[in-house]
């Protein structure tokens, strides 16, 4: 199975777990849902340290548009919270 | 557009962006809304590796190996040679990496201070016997492809090989590597890749063995040659043993 196959199959098996498990758990906030789906993506793609170049560039780039929606929603938060 | 990692990419995209709102917003649906949020990481994730795909379609690359394997082998097969190859570091050779492919057969001495040459037939020892002929391996292209050369440890010379033939080519699943004396032992697992012109490889070795000894030839900055090259478990694991000359 080519490198990349396995990368897009073990992507969609964590996501499909930690959606399952937050589902039956009765999480009811779709932040706390992107959230674990996001850690459990950069660590499953930190993990393919030796894939293409050229890959890998396109990778960080994603990378790097999910987690400025990660911070997007940590800035919401904290101004929820000092909020009077 | 034949590219099916883009397609995938589009697609699970394109659900994502038309179903998080839906489900969202429509059916109210916390956990059905974060399948089609992952969908969207799935999908750029696709559209990402899609990027990694050659420009060139795989039989098209097959085509200029088979043209470059027969060649050197016709060279190989009209001079009579079956002695195994040589890899020379860069130092060696003013800059370029080649491999030789010595008349004689036994252990000559190389001459350190003599760099070879860029020619077909090439003298790399003090002796008169000392001649080869000098090729370029698929190994010795593949060394281009690393951003930096690996140091001379075990551990680095595996990291670089298991990034070339796992991460670039895909043609094997993983690599391991151990230091045994003058020897180096290399244990490929998961080999997609196999030989089929038997002359070729007796001198050169298989393409993965040929990629194993340009890097650790070029890692320790000395002549590597392929010892022993043994195939188990259906071809898909290799073992390739490696002698270090001084």
């Amino acid at each position: 199975m080519r490198i990349y196959n396995r990368l897009i199959i073990y992507l969609a098996l964590a996501f499909s777990v930690v959606n399952s498990v937050l589902a039956f758990a009765g999480q009811r906030d779709v932040q706390v849902y992107f959230i674990l789906d996001l850690m459990a993506y950069l660590i499953i793609t930190l993990l393919y340290v030796y894939l293409n170049p050229r890959a890998r560039g396109a990778l960080t780039a994603v990378n790097a548009v999910f987690f400025t929606g990660f911070g997007v929603i940590v800035v919401l938060k904290i101004i929820n919270i000092i909020k009077p | 557009m034949s590219n099916p990692y883009r397609i995938l990419g589009l697609v699970l995209c394109l659900a994502g962006a038309v179903l998080t709102p839906l489900f969202y917003f429509l059916v109210g649906s916390q956990p059905l809304t974060a399948v089609s949020i992952s969908s969207i990481m799935l999908g750029f994730t696709s559209l990402a590796i899609s990027n990694a795909r050659p420009y060139i379609s795989p039989e098209a690359c097959q085509m200029l190996l088979a043209t470059g394997t027969e060649n050197i082998a016709a060279l190989l097969e009209e001079l009579g040679l079956r002695n195994r190859a040589v890899y020379l570091p860069s130092s060696m050779q003013n800059g370029f990496m080649r491999a030789i492919i010595p008349f004689v057969e036994g252990d000559i001495p190389f001459d350190s201070q003599h760099k070879l040459p860029r020619r077909l037939i090439v003298r790399y020892g003090k002796n008169s016997d000392s001649v080869a002929i000098a090729v370029t391996t698929p190994g010795n292209v593949c060394v281009k492809m690393l951003d930096t050369i690996p140091g001379p440890t075990a551990s680095d010379i595996e990291s670089a090989l298991t990034y070339i033939l796992t991460g670039m080519l895909d043609i094997a699943d993983s690599v391991s590597m151990k230091e045994a004396g003058s020897n180096i032992e290399v244990e490929v697992r998961g080999v997609k890749m196999h030989e089929s012109n038997a002359w070729f490889y007796q001198c050169i070795g298989s393409p993965v063995a040929s990629i194993a000894a340009a890097i650790t030839s070029e890692a320790l900055g000395k002549p590597v040659q392929i010892k022993e090259e043994k195939s188990s478990k259906g071809d898909t694991r290799q073992r390739i043993v490696l002698e270090v000359k001084d």
